[in-house]
């Protein structure tokens, strides 16, 4: 029986994901169904922040302007150039990680606040960008009419295997030298160069990997919205992946996905508060933060010996 | 262009650069006494102009001045009480740097969406007392508020220097920001003084926020933008740093117009933004750069 129950617990991120994978079998209307899947897209921004400021430490307050890049690339290559949605799907990743190399670049030099700025900056500039370039990303007025990859429920699965797979490639990563030396270069910078990780290249490697998790979120954000616009990406959004990764203890895979499930039902779970809705959610996450420590959701993880991804070395 | 109209712009970038440079100072202030880089400055800022817009307009229809004064008080209560109940217990418990920056986050999307809430969506502004009749000098053309900003700012910088260096708690103040736990030992009661300095920063907040309303329409949003130049501002002049602030901001705010006057008004905060990244790679701990210890 124990043996059981511990084998549920350790993959209790694929139990997760086959009960969100049966939502549509419970036939959901299709509001709440946009939010499951919306939470899916979050998920892969906030398992992406996972690698760069749970494994790395590297805070970003930036992202908005990384899934901006993807989503962009991918709806203007299909609707301006005609490439096959599939082309792009691949393609756009590829473009937010070189983006995302340039994100790097201050880290090397930079930490906490400094780099948190730069970070901002960066996602400003993008977001500034885009809704001058009138021509290509229609500015203000958006991009209307973007063909996805799939309609209706096909592209939910599709997207639930694409978050199931890079949840594995989380875990993955956390298991192997990789996220090792990531973590080294979390707890002590200095400690880490010292026994020899090259920090830069694993920042940068960070970095570049959280870029293309989060430039397949945008390729999704374009799929399920079919209209982008600037305002989906400024400094608050960035801000509240930040807030769902915390949610999920920082460092936590499953937690993760959870958190950036619930965290992006939450604002209309708190309808009923009409136009206070965000002001108590943002109570919420500020009483949240403010207990951290009292509550200690890692502890309670830990009890509930669910698998975490911080302590993998059994 | 002439001379006049230079000048004109340079009054103007003053103007615009002495607003980052109190949200910069409040940030510093703040770092310096905790550690705690405050990402809801920008919001705090915002609150205080809605809180005179209250006090003058909306509801009281108090004199400017006593609008002032109380916009202030009241500021500086909410930042105090801020500070005993929720900064300075993260603080305390040792909570990892990075999720108490994340916790003023939150606070900032707390207070934008309550000014939403409470004020409206929409734009709006609060007389000044000091006329809009122009003043001429040469061909430069001045409002009235512009040099009443730019001597309401010197006042303060210089009873601020006054407060640091001759006053006990100014002096503790400062003890604390190079040794915290060196001055705790000396008898400085750390709790007390980063909540007065809490307190010091919503102030300066309150005041940068009335002082932005001749400038700046009063929108929910404000606080955003406004905050992330005065980030930029304190980064390039050196975080920590009290001329560093002062600089920062006058550096952001002269550029800034001038870049839009000369180049493009369109890319004015890339162009910003831009200068910091490069002005950071350069000298990463900005212009005045101090000895600061890992706090984040």
């Amino acid at each position: 029986m124990n043996k059981a129950l511990k084998i549920l617990k350790d993959n209790f991120i694929y139990l997760a994901f086959i009960v969100v994978g049966l939502l549509p079998v419970f036939g959901l209307p299709n509001y709440q169904f946009y939010i499951v899947e919306r939470g899916m897209q979050n998920a892969l921004v906030v398992l992406s922040l996972v690698i760069l400021l749970g494994f790395t430490g590297q805070l970003s307050l930036g992202h908005a302007g990384l899934v901006a890049v993807g989503a962009y690339f991918y709806a203007i290559t299909v609707k301006n150039y005609g490439f096959s949605p599939w082309i792009s799907l691949i393609l756009a990743p590829v473009v937010t990680g070189l983006v995302g190399m340039l994100l790097a670049i201050p880290s090397f030099k930079l930490r906490g606040p400094f780099l948190v700025v730069n970070t901002i900056a960066f996602g400003e500039i993008v977001r500034i960008l885009i809704l001058n370039a009138v021509d290509f990303t229609g500015g203000p007025f958006g991009l209307k009419g973007i063909k996805p990859l799939f309609s209706g429920v096909y592209l939910y699965y599709f997207m639930l295997v694409v978050v199931l797979i890079f949840a594995i490639v989380t875990l993955r990563i956390n298991k192997s030298h990789i996220g090792l030396a990531f973590k080294a270069i979390r707890d002590d910078e200095v400690a880490a160069e010292i026994i020899g990780v090259d920090v830069k290249k694993y920042k940068l490697l960070s970095f570049v990997i959280s870029s293309i998790f989060a430039g397949v979120s945008g390729v999704f954000f374009a799929n399920l919205t079919g209209y982008l616009n600037p305002d989906s990406f400024t400094f608050e959004i960035s801000s509240t992946y930040l807030l769902m990764v915390v949610m999920g203890g920082m460092t936590s895979t499953t937690g993760g996905f959870l958190s950036a499930l619930l965290v992006t039902a939450l604002p209309e779970v708190l309808r009923f508060l009409a136009d206070y809705r965000m002001v108590i959610y943002g109570l919420i996450l500020l009483i949240y933060i403010r207990f951290y420590k009292v509550l200690d959701i890692k502890k309670i993880f830990s009890k509930l010996n669910f698998k975490k991804s911080s302590e993998v070395v059994e | 262009m002439s001379l006049g109209t230079f000048v004109q712009l340079i009054i103007q970038g003053i103007n615009m650069g002495l607003i980052y440079a109190l949200a910069a100072l409040a940030v510093s202030l703040i770092w310096n006494a905790s550690g705690l880089f405050n990402f809801s400055q920008g919001d705090l800022l915002t609150l205080g102009g809605y809180f005179m817009l209250t006090f003058t307009v909306v509801a009281l229809k108090l004199p400017y001045w006593v609008g002032f004064a109380l916009a202030i008080v009241v500021m500086g209560t909410m930042g105090f009480f801020l500070s005993r109940s929720y900064f300075y217990p993260m603080i305390n418990q040792k909570l990892n740097p990075q999720l108490i920056l994340i916790g003023t986050v939150a606070l900032s999307v707390v207070i934008r969406n309550a000014i939403l809430n409470i004020w409206g969506p929409s734009a709006q502004r609060f007389d000044n007392p000091f006329g809009s009749k122009p003043i001429l000098i040469g061909d430069a053309i001045i409002m009235p508020y512009q040099i009443v900003n730019i001597v309401i700012v010197i006042i303060l910088v210089v009873l601020l220097q006054l407060f640091l260096r001759k006053t006990v708690m100014g002096i503790a103040m400062r003890a604390v920001a190079q040794k915290p736990v060196v001055s705790s030992l000396m008898g400085i009661k750390v709790e007390q003084l980063v909540s007065y300095t809490f307190l010091l920063s919503t102030c300066l907040a309150s005041i940068a926020g009335v002082l932005t309303g001749p400038i700046l329409p009063l929108i929910p949003e404000m606080g955003s933008l406004l905050s992330i130049k005065a980030f930029a501002a304190v980064l390039i002049g050196g975080l920590g740093s009290f001329s560093g602030a002062l600089v920062g901001g006058l550096i952001v705010g002269i550029s800034e117009v001038l870049f839009s006057t000369f180049i493009t008004s369109t890319y004015k905060d890339v162009f910003i933004f831009l200068m910091m990244m490069i002005i950071l790679q350069i000298r990463p701990g900005g212009i005045f750069r101090i000895e600061i210890s890992e706090k984040v």
